[in-house]
Parts: C-alpha cells; sequence; structure tokens
C-alpha cells in the first residue's frame, strides 16, 4: 500500500447518476477518503456493491469491484476476504439491500465477523423503483405501495446488529462530512465486522427523513462526554432508545478477533501450484 | 461376468448399519477384493429401515444386482424389504434372543447368531453388529483377520481396549455359527491387489483438493453433504477453508465472492439448493466468474425423496437462470471420474471464465467403491488458470486511459483475467450488461458484443477441448445404448448379461452434457437407438432427438432406486423387442 494514495484515486471517471442532493454522494466521498486516510489503494481494495441507487457506487469508485445481486452483498464481500486478507473489503448497500431481502445474510455476517466493513445508505425508502416503503421506513409513511403507511415498526439496524453479536456498531450521516469519514474509518480499523448505518438522505422520494429532520434530532455521541462504546449495557440502552437518534460509533468491542483469525486463515487463497499439492497422493492413501 | 456375492446388512436408523458396512467393505477391500456398496436409508436419524449392501468379487464389480445371498438382518422389516432379491441359497444372520420373532422363507438358510450376549461376552452389548461381522466372515469362508485391520481404522481413536473387544466380538460369532452350523456354500478368495474404497462426494472433494480449490462454501444438504464433511479438516492442510453458510443463497454468493479474489472456489449442494442458487447463476456468467458448482442429485421435484437417486435436474443445469447463460455442464459417470471431472471443471472454469455445473447423482455419491490407486494420479493433474494478468503483462490490455480491459472482445471470447492486488488491473464487475471495462451500458452495438463474446467462449471451448463419450460393448453393433452419469457402471455389466442372451450392444456414456458430443451420426446409423436415464421426462433423451432429429427409445426410471445391471438388460432387452418406452 502506497502512502501517496489520495481519496481521489478511487473516484472513478464515470458520473453519478444519483438525484442532485443525493444522500449517497456524500456517503461514497467519506468512504474514498477513509479508504485512502487508512492507506489503501484501489488495486488493494474491493468493494462489494448491491442492487438499488445505492448499488451503483462500484460504478463511480474505482478500486476492485463487483455488483452483485440483490440483497447477497455481504456474502460476496465474506468470500472475498477470506480467500485473500491482504485485501481491504468494503460492502455497500441499501436499506431494502441489507435489511429486507439480505436481512438473513446481516444476520449471519455480523456474527461471523468477518474483517470488512458494511456501510449501509440508510435513505429509509426505495428510491430505484421510485418511492414504495423499506424496512426502515416509519410505521404511518405513506408511499405508493403503502398509501396508509406500512402499518410495521420498522427494523432497528442498529439493535439487529448488536442482537446478533455484532463486534462494531456505528450510525452516521452523510451530510457531516467530517464525521461520516470519521466513523467509517474507524469501521475499517475496526479488528472485525465494522458496520456503519448511515443516514443518506433521498431528496426525491422521502420528506420525511430528510437533511433537516436529521440535522436537528441527531444526537452525536462523541458530544456526550460519558459515552463509553465499550460498554455494552449502554449501547444496547441507546439503541433501543426509541425518542431519538444517534450518530458515532454505539458500540466497539476491543477483544473483536475476527473470523479468520479464529480459523487460522492468513494466506492468499489465490497463490496455488502448477499441479496437485505434493503430498497429494496422502489423499488417496487415507481411503486404502 | 464376475463371481460375485451379494451382501447386507439390515436394520433401524441408529443401529450403526452405515459404519458396520463400511467395516466389512474396507476388510474386503483390503483383502484384495473389488466391492461396490449402495445404501438403501430413509431421511431420519432414528428409525425407519436402512441398509448397507455390498457386492464384491474378486472381478471389477460395477454395478447392485438383483440378488441378495448374504444377509445380516437386525429387523423382520429387512427380510421383508429384501424378498425380492434373496433367493433359496441365501443366508440370513438375526438374532433369535431379540424381542421379534423371525418370520423367514422356510427354503433360506437362517443362521440364529445371539449377537447381543455375545457382543456382552465380548465386553459390551454395543458391539452386537462386529459379532455378526464375524458370524459374515465364517458363512462366507473369508479370513477374521481381514477385519482386524477395518476394526482398527474404525476404532483405533477410541483405544486400545475397544479395538481388541471388538476383535473379540467378532471372534465369538465367527465360533458360533463354525459350532453351530456346517459349511456354506460361498468363499470369498482374497487377492494380493491393492485397492482404495471412496464415494463419489468424496472422489469430488479430493478433485478439488487436487486442483487448488482452497475455498468451499456451502450449506449441509443430502446427498451433497459427504464433499463438504471431507474437505473440513482436509483443505485446510493445503491453506484452504470451507465455510458453512447461512443458506445456498450465501454459499453460492461466498464461492463467487472467494472466486473473484482468485481463489479456485466452489460449492455443492442438491435440488432444493440449486434452487436458490440459480438467483446467482447469471451474476457468474457475466461477471465472468470461474466458479465450480456442483449439483449432488437426489429425487425430486421439492422435497421429493431426499435420500433416493434420480437424473432429474439435467435441465435446470443446463437451463436454469433467467436469460441466456453461457455455461458448462459436466456430469461425471462413476466413482473415479467425480475426482477427474472436478480437477476438469476447474480448468473449465478458469480458462474461459465461465461457470461450470458439476452434475453427479446420489447413487454414486454415497456408494463406495474400489479402485486401483493409480487411477487417482496425482501426477496426472494438471492445471491451467488461463489467462491471468500479472503486474507486466495487465499493461497489454488498458485502454488508453489506463484502465484494464476485464471484459475485453477479444477474438476468441476470453478476456485477460486481473485477481485484485494486480497493480492497475482494478475493474468492476456486474450483473448488468456492461462495456469492456465492466461498466454498466446499454448500448444497442456493445450489448451485442458483450453476449457474443461470453458466447463465442463456449464456441472456443467446444472446439479447443476433447468432449468425447466414453465408449463400451461392441462398436460396430446396430444397437446403441445412451447414458449419462452413474448409470455407467449398471449398463457396463448388462452388456455382460445381454451377450449372455446372445444381444451386442454399442454403449455411449456421454460425461459433458454441454458442450455435449455431436452423436447425431451415431444415432443415424444405428438401428436401435435406447437412451438410459433415470428419470420420467427423459431429460437427455429429449436432447439427443434435438441434436440428431430423430427419435430415440427411452428406458426410464423414477422409483428412486439405481439400475441395476440384470434389470437394466432386461429393460433393454424389452425395448429392443419393441416396446417403445420401458418405465422400469
Amino acid at each position: 500500500m502506497s502512502s501517496d494514495v489520495r481519496f481521489t484515486d478511487f473516484k472513478s471517471d464515470k458520473q453519478p447518476t444519483w438525484c442532485p442532493g443525493c444522500g449517497d454522494f456524500g456517503t461514497m466521498n467519506g468512504m474514498m477518503k477513509a479508504l485512502a486516510n487508512t492507506g489503501n489503494s484501489p488495486d488493494d481494495t474491493f468493494v462489494v456493491a448491491g442492487i438499488g441507487c445505492s448499488g451503483k457506487i462500484g460504478t463511480y469508485m474505482h478500486s476492485y469491484a463487483l455488483h452483485g445481486v440483490h440483497g447477497r452483498a455481504l456474502p460476496v464481500g465474506a468470500g472475498v476476504k477470506l480467500a485473500n486478507p491482504d485485501l481491504e473489503v468494503m460492502v455497500a448497500g441499501g436499506d431494502g439491500d441489507g435489511y429486507s431481502i439480505g436481512a438473513g445474510h446481516f444476520v449471519h455476517a455480523v456474527r461471523r465477523n468477518v474483517d470488512m466493513t458494511y456501510v449501509v445508505m440508510d435513505n429509509r425508502i426505495y428510491g430505484l423503483t421510485k418511492g414504495q416503503a423499506s424496512p426502515t421506513s416509519r410505521e404511518d409513511f405513506e408511499t405508493s405501495t403503502t398509501p396508509e403507511g406500512s402499518k410495521q415498526s420498522p427494523v432497528n439496524p442498529l439493535a439487529l446488529a448488536l442482537a446478533s453479536g455484532a463486534s462494531f456498531i456505528a450510525q452516521s450521516f452523510s451530510s457531516d462530512a467530517m464525521r461520516h469519514t470519521e466513523i467509517v474509518q474507524k469501521a475499517i480499523e475496526h479488528d472485525g465486522f465494522g458496520f456503519v448505518n448511515v443516514f443518506s438522505p433521498c431528496v426525491t422520494f422521502n420528506d420525511v427523513d430528510t437533511y433537516d429532520y436529521f440535522r436537528d434530532s441527531l444526537v452525536d455521541l462523541s458530544e456526550e462526554e460519558d459515552y463509553d462504546p465499550t460498554d455494552r449495557e449502554q449501547a444496547k440502552e441507546t439503541i433501543l432508545d426509541a425518542d431519538k437518534e444517534y450518530m458515532g460509533v454505539l458500540y466497539q468491542d476491543e477483544d473483536s478477533v475476527p473470523y479468520s483469525e479464529r480459523h487460522g486463515l492468513d494466506s492468499d487463497m489465490s497463490e496455488i501450484p502448477d499441479g496437485a499439492p505434493e503430498d497429494a497422493m496422502d489423499l488417496v492413501r487415507e481411503f486404502y | 461376468m464376475a463371481e460375485d456375492l451379494n451382501w447386507a446388512i439390515g436394520g433401524e436408523a441408529g443401529d450403526g448399519i452405515d459404519s458396520t458396512g463400511k467395516i466389512f467393505a474396507q476388510a474386503l477391500s483390503r483383502a484384495g477384493r473389488h466391492v461396490f456398496t449402495s445404501k438403501d436409508f430413509a431421511s431420519r436419524i432414528r428409525g425407519g429401515y436402512t441398509a448397507y449392501k455390498i457386492r464384491t468379487s474378486t472381478e471389477n464389480v460395477q454395478s447392485v444386482v438383483d440378488r441378495l445371498d448374504l444377509l445380516v438382518a437386525l429387523t423382520q422389516r429387512t427380510i421383508d424389504e429384501n424378498l425380492d432379491e434373496l433367493h433359496e441359497d441365501s443366508v440370513i444372520i438375526y438374532d433369535g434372543e431379540r424381542s421379534w420373532d423371525a418370520e423367514i422363507p422356510e427354503e433360506m438358510n437362517a443362521v440364529d447368531v445371539p449377537l447381543k450376549s455375545l457382543a456382552e461376552d465380548a465386553g459390551g452389548a454395543i458391539m452386537a453388529n462386529t459379532v455378526a461381522l464375524g458370524a459374515a466372515c465364517e458363512i462366507a469362508s473369508f479370513p477374521i483377520e481381514n477385519l482386524d485391520e477395518s476394526l482398527e481404522k474404525r476404532f483405533g481413536a477410541k483405544g486400545e481396549k475397544i479395538v481388541e473387544n471388538n476383535k473379540e466380538a467378532a471372534r465369538l460369532g465367527r465360533d458360533h455359527v463354525q459350532e453351530n452350523y456346517g459349511e456354506f456354500d460361498y468363499e470369498l478368495e482374497t487377492t494380493d491387489n491393492d485397492y482404495v474404497l471412496l464415494n463419489g462426494d468424496e472422489a469430488i472433494g479430493m478433485g478439488a483438493i487436487a486442483a487448488g480449490c482452497r475455498f468451499y462454501s456451502g450449506y449441509p444438504i443430502t446427498p451433497a453433504t459427504d464433499v463438504m464433511e471431507y474437505l473440513t479438516g482436509r483443505i485446510e492442510q493445503y491453506g484452504g477453508t470451507v465455510v458453512q453458510a447461512e443458506d445456498e443463497l450465501s454459499a453460492i454468493n461466498m464461492a463467487l465472492g472467494a472466486a473473484r479474489a482468485g481463489a479456485r472456489a466452489m460449492t455443492a449442494t442438491s435440488g432444493p439448493g440449486i434452487d436458490l442458487m440459480t438467483e446467482t447463476f447469471g451474476l457468474v456468467a457475466t461477471s465472468e466468474t470461474p466458479l465450480v458448482i456442483a449439483d449432488v442429485m437426489r429425487s425430486g421435484p421439492s422435497t421429493g425423496m431426499p435420500t433416493k437417486q434420480e437424473q432429474g435436474d439435467l435441465n435446470m443445469a443446463l437451463y436454469g437462470g433467467h436469460g441466456e447463460i453461457p455455461r458448462f455442464v459436466v456430469a461425471p459417470t462413476n466413482v473415479a471420474e467425480c475426482f477427474h471431472k472436478t480437477v476438469e471443471a476447474f480448468n473449465l472454469a478458469e480458462k474461459y471464465q465461465t461457470p461450470v455445473f458439476l452434475v453427479a447423482d446420489l447413487a454414486m455419491a454415497v456408494t463406495e467403491q474400489t479402485f486401483a490407486p493409480v487411477e487417482f494420479d496425482m501426477d496426472d493433474v494438471e492445471i491451467d488458470r488461463g489467462k491471468v494478468v500479472d503486474d507486466e503483462s495487465v499493461d497489454e490490455w488498458l485502454d488508453g486511459q489506463g484502465r484494464f480491459r476485464a471484459h475485453a472482445d477479444t477474438e476468441d471470447g476470453i478476456s485477460p483475467r486481473a485477481l485484485p492486488g494486480t497493480v492497475d488491473g482494478a475493474h468492476m464487475s456486474t450483473g448488468l450488461e456492461h462495456d469492456e471495462l465492466g461498466r454498466r451500458t446499454e448500448d444497442t452495438d456493445m450489448r451485442v458484443r458483450q453476449v457474443d463474446k461470453r458466447e463465442r467462449k463456449v464456441e472456443t471451448a467446444r472446439e479447443r477441448e476433447d468432449w468425447s463419450p466414453r465408449e463400451f460393448g461392441a462398436e460396430d453393433s446396430d444397437n446403441l445404448v445412451i447414458s449419462w452419469g452413474s448409470n455407467e457402471g449398471a449398463m457396463q455389466e448388462a452388456i455382460d448379461f445381454l451377450e449372455d442372451d446372445g444381444i451386442d450392444v454399442r454403449f455411449l456414456s456421454v460425461p459433458y452434457i454441454f458442450p455435449r458430443p455431436d452423436l447425431s451420426e451415431e444415432i443415424r446409423s444405428a438401428e436401435n437407438v435406447i437412451v438410459v436415464e433415470e428419470n420420467k421426462q427423459g431429460q437427455f433423451a429429449d436432447l439427443l432427438e434435438h441434436d440428431a432429429l430423430e427419435r430415440v427409445q427411452r428406458v426410464n426410471k423414477y422409483n428412486g432406486v439405481r439400475f441395476k445391471a440384470d434389470e437394466l438388460a432386461d429393460d433393454i432387452k424389452a425395448a429392443l423387442a419393441g416396446d417403445a418406452e420401458v418405465k422400469a
């Protein structure tokens, strides 16, 4: 990894087709800055993206990347990282990708604790399909498919992560560039699965969870003097607090041991001999 | 025809049927005898009926036959389930002291061995099955010393005492038969030949390690789980890993991720799992990711008969997934071929950056069969990773702005492959239609070029690789039998049965379903063409008719049980006699 990498090196020459003002611009910029700040280069970085507006991110960034099928970005990311631990793996998706169609994978990715970063661009709406309810939409939020509101409680992604045994849980806001970058950077530096739910407002289809709403309501935990993210009890209380929304690292297990370390995986699996392994006849002899 | 003995042990699931059967199979194999096993089992942990069957001969055996000579029956149901196969010289070992009243047809030889009591004498009732093995050795004139090594292999980890007790238990069984019964007509000769004994799932796993596969992700499912269990504990020794995924959707996507990172990666599943994986087939193909997907078929549709044989997924492997997906479909035809075709699958996947379906079936996946170790000569394993570029050669594939053309439109359709970490090779791949750089496009010209390029890889492979069928029987016969998958063994032996009746056949066993050999000439020139497969609809027969524009006769079996050689010979005879469709 070279030290002279700038965040713009992670930018492709493709112009984003996101709506002007979309939160995803800020989310992506923070990711690129965090990658550069942590000493990564595009040739050693692998970005996996899901489907939806968020899924386009792989096209707008420059790195090794795969834009997969809806909801399965996390398993792809785990495969990449376990096969080559030298790569920096960043998985990006939206609230639909991660908490609806991919919710099952989210739970298991969290408990598997592979050393990678998961950035969810949470706009509480399905944007690319033009405005249907998402799993994080408010119960009374009216959309084309839920004209009277979904009448279902929204998923609390942070609580879901905590219940699944997360080692790192954070939340950020795409428009607070400095804090967002800082938080993603911490997720990258975390030894294990670094999960960041990013409020990334949809200016076209969500008139409730807007920039103004988040700006006015978000409580930044870095400004709360007695907040200790390593305190799981405190994290639990904060995450389950229905009255407020928080920004910052909510929980971090400082003793987190990532999957590869637990399983003794440290080699680049792409390197294999030109023929069968030297002692491969031992495998045959086992069957005598 | 092979001078064979057909032995079985049957009882309830949980009676240790499988491990007892395997001990005996190993003893026979170590004594230089050929062994072919089959299993009757149900998808339950306890109860029901389960049996482990062994056909053994000093000559090669590749099929089961419809005859049972020596049966260890732990339940009445074991006898009842096998009445069709038992004959007047059959010997049935049972425990008269057990609670059930054994009803054994009078003409058969009933051998009452107090399995449980003798096991207790040797140190514990748990060894009752070992007592039965000792009794079986005596009845079959098979020196009991041959059993000792297998007992050591099976129980060695539990300590010397357990091994010794088991040896003693076997001897008590032997002595009981010696003392209470006369000689029987069976004799199992031993030879100096060395054989290894393994099943198809194990052969697939071993082939994967040999081929350099280092990443396996899967979700447990019968009958593919053995692949995963084989690799677990072994692949790690070569720097690899097995990941148990939360479902098959995850399993195939993890393997895809590992393959994108440059590892040789695979997943294996069966019908219900392949349904889920279908979602990702198209992504594997359009992102041009080398991936081996094994489908160890079982009886479907839906949950079907999970522990029963069927070859019903052929169309799924060929056509599964929306849109048009270039792919290879390779179907091994016996246990040893499971090894070779797995190695080949990895080479095809990487050379052509295309998904490869390795379609095996339950009958060979769980069948233990003997082979000379030379059949698995590791020195013969060749690895071809295809067009992988390095930090220098990557330059040849950069566009004017220094961007890597991961999906370059080349003459043979194959693009260069830069593994992550390659300097200047960073690129994007996607399930969206894309340009040469891997970036989304809806440009009509580029769309056509990329579709054509991906299909051209298959055409290139069609020209460059050998897709020949395996040929057996009388080359110039007017009777042509064509089959695929594990029917090969039964058909090879059926040829012998047919020969005895003065019927000669030419038999083509086809391991390549797509691309596949063009057999139209063979089909047109033969007088009778019979396609044998284990499904109802005749999926392979449909393909061959489509290729040759000729009708074929069909022999189909779909009751969940594999073809037996003698039964198959009868089916072929019936078909030749003019019965257009024979449903076994």
